[in-house]
């Protein structure tokens, strides 16, 4: 059971369960537990199986963590260290610390496959019915028929991969605090409350990553930052002592950073908007000069308006990496031209790569495209991109060889014309193997509907003939046995112990399926006199597998 | 299509026209024949701009005696070069349709900030400092002196232009402003002063109110201008306030101080002068004497600011004696700044005439009225000869001779106001003293007897008979239009109270009103819950804002309004507020939805469009009426009830009402568009608020809409915004809000169209 290699991450001794004396293991991946005599572990949990912990209350005099797993069972764990009281609570705490940066990773895993698989369940109804068939009915384990799937499951993962988890602009607010009764504030956060603030506010992850642990724990570093200006837009910056000081500076800047950069729309950018160049002293006799003084109140919009650009910009970020790299493309788009061996051979280069220094035609496209009245005009023409030549012959023809090719003269392309169609006026099909007329038509006569051939088929009537609710019932049998029959049939060869044992089960399987569900639809339609055999294919199925089934047991018989 | 209005050939570049561009053309049309003035109000978004320059052009070319040039005048840059693109497009159109290029010349003028080309003069950004290296490196004695000493900076755009750019004029086209810079890069000319040259034989002139309205620039820039021209004043719901900012002034104490040192350099200067070469001031003096005004011909990039007079004001006669000299001039003003600064020193507020203010000065300094009234030219004079080249230093003292012109010429419509603190900080002192113009006609009269047509059009104009009273004019023609509908696409409603039934007003007594904000702050919310993608809001006023989110921020309603959507408030700050735009219009279009706090009279609401998603509903929190305690405003309101009989009352609901239509204006940038439009304060209710909104909003405010609670007004919304949702084709258009050149055509569309006219 113990496994060496496992990295253990905390040892804990003096940990009593159920009364006996014992060593806590904290690991990578699971938790475990050993009686103090004994070298196996006698617990031991995955840490995607445990639910939740808990915690004794400090009024209790007994310090203990509870664990809770996800199919209901617990296991309670007692600090008895001899240190006394807070000692027990240090290493308790130390536990549940751990345990609380760990679970989130592993319950994120576990509760993200299980989102899926219901998502997967709830959209493809015709794997639901399967489910319900198979799974449900006990014919085969959730694990297996899982296993089947994994290829829709992997495919329907990637393509929400795609898409961000954007940051909710209320993510503070979400964070209710309640009063513990004395005086005193708490605040429950959560990861994705703590994920929301790393994304919006990097600084704080920097800080996050500065301090803790080395200088706090984390529940110190969350009780600064709940008592700093993000969380208080009010606060005005207190000294120097606040670890969030320089982010607020640094915040600050960022913000003039920004404002210095200039907005490069022309219909936005207020500070060019005036065409006046008087003197002050001429101007601004109607304004409402009123300054406000009240520097609070300023910094609480200036912080709305970073925080609301902080939470946009916390969804492009992931999205930017893209558009940088097609932005040093673009960059890239001068050099190709002068060494011409890029994606771009041709020396195309589109109208969009023009840099940023030039801006007139685009603010004349936005000028352009505010003051189109779309309903008036006749058509929306298309919009194209303008391609720019480098050389505009090599667009034309394409690359050109580097020899120089031997024109055609036009006597020769007239010559080679007539030889064509010489050879074409020549032309005699050789027919060898081929039907009489007549005797094709006979054959298409007989295929006709009416024709002799056609008799048999009662394809058409067939369908009139059976109602709906039969029709949906063998075909989801049908479906269902097909799905067992793969499982089956993808056991041959049977190369390694563990598909014997599944060939073997399956083939249990198969009676069980034709026994519970097969022979009840038989007889059903049996009740209801269809002269054709609905079920004829299936056994024929069925019975082919356990031929299959027979041979191989023989065969392995034999060979003993 | 090929439209016939009222006998004229108008080729309009589209295939299908609203109806109401066909009546806006149609009225047009008749002003100009008329010769008169005209307000026309349109809503936004129905191509007003296209039908003015489509029927103007059309005129131009079918009467080239009649009408010679187009002066279209906007606010913004970003305006004037939308109105150049669509002109643009109206002669690519022409181009089209006859076959030959129009032998047109459209042409954009700006600052120098959005013209200069010359790589030294634009690395700063600030536009006085680029006006002020431009006049280093450009006026006519810097280049004067470049002959005999190579090594003094020169412009060479200027340079080349001056030596070859007049010969060879601007190529038939439509140049916008960066178009300019291309042509002026291409044949190395100065854009800047290449466009104010050819200023005087374009076809189409594009540029900012100030260039007509300031007579210090007007004079400069739009002096030759003929007089057969067709005056477009675009956006023109804001036009009195840029005619009072045009004529008035204002000064602090520390520009007095910086005027004294101006005056100490000159003085410097002065007496090194004399020195070495004398003879540059007597010949000053004497052609001074010589009755001449201007001591030296001024060339077109000598001179900064013109006269802050209108042309009418100035006297014709020669400089008094007792500033003539150099050394006089100079003690003249200085004497004049020490009076100012006594004034400045007051505890308490001063209001005063000109008139008072003259004789104090004249029995305290003994400083004539005449005199003065000559400062600003002999101090350009002055300037000129003392061949100082940055003229930019001195502004302060231009400043202040500026003042001594106005306040000497103007006995009437005109306010000094001095006030010695800020009202909210009593202890601090900070003088400042106003000249505040209170008469919105003196900058325009000159514009409107100089030309024959001045068309006045918004899209907010309402009530359209304030404007001919505050600007002093008779039209010919004033009409409203209506927006032709398939579909009511706005929803205008007045939400009046709060689901607990407490008003919702942004009364002075009861805008602190913890109910108020709260009702405020839930309508918002519930808003932003119903509404797709962008939300802007509105406040009467930045302090009211800042004090309203802070205690949003502590009843914890803007953690519900993040639930729903981002946030971004305006500040005060230009470049700030651009930034959390840019952010707002990136949440709109990624799908997140956002909401803008803004403040009515602010940047946002006068520049920023919130068309198709960036806006889907717009709140206006109160009546936006301005600063009532502002005392210039107080004396203005005076002088407007005793000259103007306008009632005070009157006079701010429609200052109030425009602003607020303007806000709400926003939302809604055309046909295709839709968008809610909420006022959330119960006064909008009462009748001379109501009535005063554009008549286009009116029209869909139905009775019923005017008492909401915030719940019924979600309803509303929500019923709306699930029936705009639904498809919308042209067919259901066409024919009624939209038309063929032949549906146009027939009888009784005519007819129809003739009783939808309503004017005032």
């Amino acid at each position: 059971m113990s496994k060496l290699s496992e990295e253990v991450l905390l040892i804990v001794n003096h940990v009593r369960q159920k009364k006996t004396d014992g060593t806590l293991y904290l690991m990578g991946e699971r938790l475990a537990w050993m009686v103090q005599s004994k070298n196996t572990f006698s617990i031991s949990h995955m840490y995607a199986d445990i639910k939740a912990q808990k915690i004794s209350p400090d009024s209790k005099d007994k310090v203990q963590l509870q664990i809770v797993m996800h199919d209901g069972s617990a296991n309670t764990f007692h600090f008895n260290c001899s240190g006394g009281r807070s000692a027990q609570i240090r290493d308790r705490d130390s536990v549940k610390e751990l345990l609380q940066q760990l679970l989130p990773k592993f319950k994120k895993k576990i509760s993200s496959a299980l989102e899926e698989k219901n998502r997967l369940l709830q959209e493809n109804p015709e794997l639901f019915q399967l489910y319900k068939d198979l799974v449900v009915s006990g014919v085969i384990s959730p694990d297996e028929f899982w296993l089947s799937h994994t290829h829709r499951f992997t495919s329907g993962n990637k393509s929400t991969e795609g898409q961000v988890v954007g940051v909710s602009p209320a993510f503070l607010a979400d964070i209710k605090p309640q009063t513990d009764g004395c005086n005193g504030l708490k605040y429950n956060l959560t990861a994705d409350i703590i994920e929301s603030i790393f994304k919006t506010y990097p600084m704080v992850r920097k800080k996050h990553a500065e301090y803790v642990p080395h200088e706090m724990t984390e529940s110190e570093f969350w009780t600064r930052f709940f008592q700093s200006h993000y969380f208080h837009r009010d606060r005005t910056i207190l000294g120097t002592k606040d670890i969030f000081t320089d982010c607020a500076k640094n915040d600050e800047k960022e913000m003039k950073d920004e404002i210095e950069k200039r907005i490069s729309d022309p219909l936005l950018d207020l500070t060019r908007c005036a065409d006046n160049s008087v003197d002050e002293g001429y101007r601004g006799i109607n304004e409402d000069s009123r300054r406000s003084s009240n520097t609070t109140n300023q910094s609480i919009i200036r912080r709305f308006n970073h925080h609301s650009t902080m939470v946009l910009r916390a969804c492009e970020a992931k999205s930017k990496p893209a558009a940088d790299s097609s932005k040093s493309e673009e960059s890239n788009g001068v050099t190709v031209l002068s060494n011409g061996q890029h994606s771009l051979p041709n020396g195309v280069v589109a109208s969009t790569s023009k840099n940023d220094i030039k801006e007139p035609p685009q603010k004349k496209a936005r000028i352009k495209e505010k003051l189109e009245l779309e309903d008036l005009c006749t058509l929306k023409n298309e919009k194209v991109v303008n391609l720019r030549l480098g050389r505009i012959e090599r667009y034309l023809h394409g690359p050109t060889p580097a020899t120089i090719s031997k024109y055609t003269t036009s006597e020769k392309v007239i010559e080679a014309n007539q030889l064509v169609a010489e050879e074409i006026h020549k032309w005699v099909p050789d027919l060898s193997q081929v039907l009489l007329c007549g005797n094709a038509i006979g054959v298409l006569g007989e295929l006709s509907p009416g024709g002799a051939l056609m008799q048999g088929t009662t394809n058409q009537q067939l369908h009139q003939m059976v109602p709906q609710a039969v029709q949906d019932e063998v075909r989801q049998q049908y479906n269902a046995l097909c799905e067992l029959l793969r499982h089956f049939w993808s056991c041959f060869p049977v190369a390694s112990k563990f598909l014997e044992e599944k060939v073997v089960k399956m083939r249990s399987t198969l009676e069980k399926f034709q026994l519970a569900k097969l022979n009840p639809l038989k007889d059903k339609l049996g009740q209801n006199h269809y002269h054709i055999n609905l079920t004829g294919h299936m056994e024929d199925m069925l019975i082919a597998a356990y031929n299959k089934f027979d041979a191989w047991k023989a065969k392995k018989m034999t060979k003993r | 299509m090929k439209l016939n209005i009222d006998g004229l050939l108008v080729y309009f570049p589209y295939e299908y026209i609203y109806p109401e561009q066909y009546l806006y053309m149609l009225e047009l049309k008749r002003s100009i024949d008329a010769k008169g003035h005209c307000a026309l109000e349109m809503p936004s978004g129905t191509g007003k701009t296209i039908s003015l320059l489509s029927l103007i052009m059309a005129y131009m070319r079918a009467y080239p005696l009649h009408i010679t040039k187009l002066i279209y005048c906007s606010r913004t840059v970003p305006e004037l070069e939308k109105v150049v693109e669509e002109l643009r497009y109206l002669v690519n159109y022409y181009e089209k349709e006859t076959g030959e290029y129009p032998n047109i010349l459209g042409l954009a003028l700006s600052s120098r900030k959005n013209l200069c080309i010359n790589p030294q003069v634009t690395q700063d950004h600030e536009g006085r400092t680029i006006d002020g290296r431009c006049h280093e490196l450009t006026v006519s004695f810097v280049r004067q002196r470049h002959k005999t000493d190579p090594s003094i900076p020169i412009c060479r755009f200027y340079e080349d232009f001056d030596a070859l750019g007049r010969e060879i004029p601007l190529p038939a086209g439509v140049y916008g402003l960066d178009d300019l810079k291309d042509y002026g890069t291409k044949k190395g000319w100065c854009p800047y002063f290449l466009a104010r040259y050819a200023l005087s034989h374009a076809n189409i002139v594009v540029y900012s109110y100030y260039y007509l309205l300031d007579p210090k620039i007007a004079e400069m820039v739009s002096k030759e201008l003929s007089k057969t021209s067709v005056v477009v004043f675009d956006e023109a719901h804001n036009i009195d306030n840029v005619c009072i900012e045009s004529m008035s002034v204002k000064m602090t104490r520390k520009t007095l101080d910086k005027c004294s040192q101006n005056i100490d350099r000159l003085d410097k200067h002065i007496q090194r002068i004399k020195e070495h070469d004398a003879e540059q001031l007597k010949e000053e003096y004497h052609r001074l004497v010589e009755g001449l005004r201007d001591a030296n011909v001024a060339r077109e990039t000598d001179v900064v600011l013109a006269n802050p007079v209108v042309p009418d004001e100035i006297l014709q006669e020669a400089v008094p004696g007792n500033i003539r000299t150099a050394e006089h001039f100079l003690g003249f003003m200085k004497r004049f700044v020490e009076y100012l600064k006594t004034r400045l020193r007051v505890h308490h507020m001063v209001s005063e005439s000109p008139p008072s203010f003259l004789k104090d000065c004249f029995q305290k300094v003994c400083i004539e009225r005449k005199p003065l009234r000559f400062c600003a030219e002999r101090l350009r004079s002055l300037l000129r000869t003392l061949q100082l080249t940055d003229i930019q230093d001195m502004s302060a003292l231009t400043l202040v001779s500026n003042f001594a012109t106005l306040v000497s010429t103007y006995a009437k419509g005109f306010v000094l106001i001095i006030e010695p603190f800020d009202d909210r900080t009593p202890t601090i002192s900070n003088p400042i003293l106003y000249l505040s113009c209170m008469d919105a006609s003196i900058a325009i009269k000159p514009v409107f007897d100089r030309f024959q047509t001045v068309v006045i059009t918004s899209g907010t104009l309402s009530p359209l008979d304030m404007y001919p009273k505050i600007l002093d004019f008779r039209p010919v023609t004033m009409a409203s239009f209506t927006m032709t509908l398939a579909r009511t696409c706005l929803c205008p409603m007045i939400v009046s109270k709060g689901n607990d039934q407490v008003a919702m007003t942004s009364k002075f007594e009861t805008r602190e009103d913890v109910a108020v904000i709260r009702n405020y702050g839930n309508l918002l919310v519930d808003m932003s819950a119903v509404v797709p993608d962008g939300i802007a809001c509105f406040f009467t006023s930045y302090i009211y804002m800042e004090t309203i989110v802070a205690s949003w921020y502590e009843q914890g309603i803007i953690d519900q309004i993040q639930k729903h959507k981002l946030l971004f408030i305006e500040t005060q700050d230009a470049a700030e507020t651009s930034l959390a735009l840019l952010n707002y219009q990136k949440a709109c279009e990624n799908g997140r939805g956002a909401v803008l706090l803004s403040v009515a009279r602010g940047k946002v609401s006068e520049g920023i469009d919130f068309d198709h998603h960036f806006g889907r509903a717009v709140i206006m929190f109160g009546v936006p009426y301005v600063y009532t305690q502002s005392r210039i405003l107080k004396a203005r309101l005076e002088y407007l009830r005793d000259n103007y009989q306008i009632r005070e009352n009157d006079f701010l609901t429609f200052d109030a009402m425009r602003h607020a239509a303007q806000c709400v204006g926003r939302v809604l940038r055309g046909k295709t568009d839709y968008g809610i439009m909420v006022f959330a304060d119960k006064r909008f209710a009462r009748a001379d608020k109501r009535n005063k909104i554009p008549r286009w909003i009116q029209e869909h405010l139905t009775d019923n809409l005017c008492n909401l609670s915030i719940d019924e007004a979600v309803q509303v919304g929500k019923r709306f915004l699930r029936l705009m949702a639904q498809p919308f084709s042209r067919d259901d258009q066409l024919g009624h809000s939209l038309l063929t050149l032949e549906q146009l055509q027939s009888e009784e569309m005519q007819k129809k169209l003739a009783s939808k006219m309503q004017y005032v």
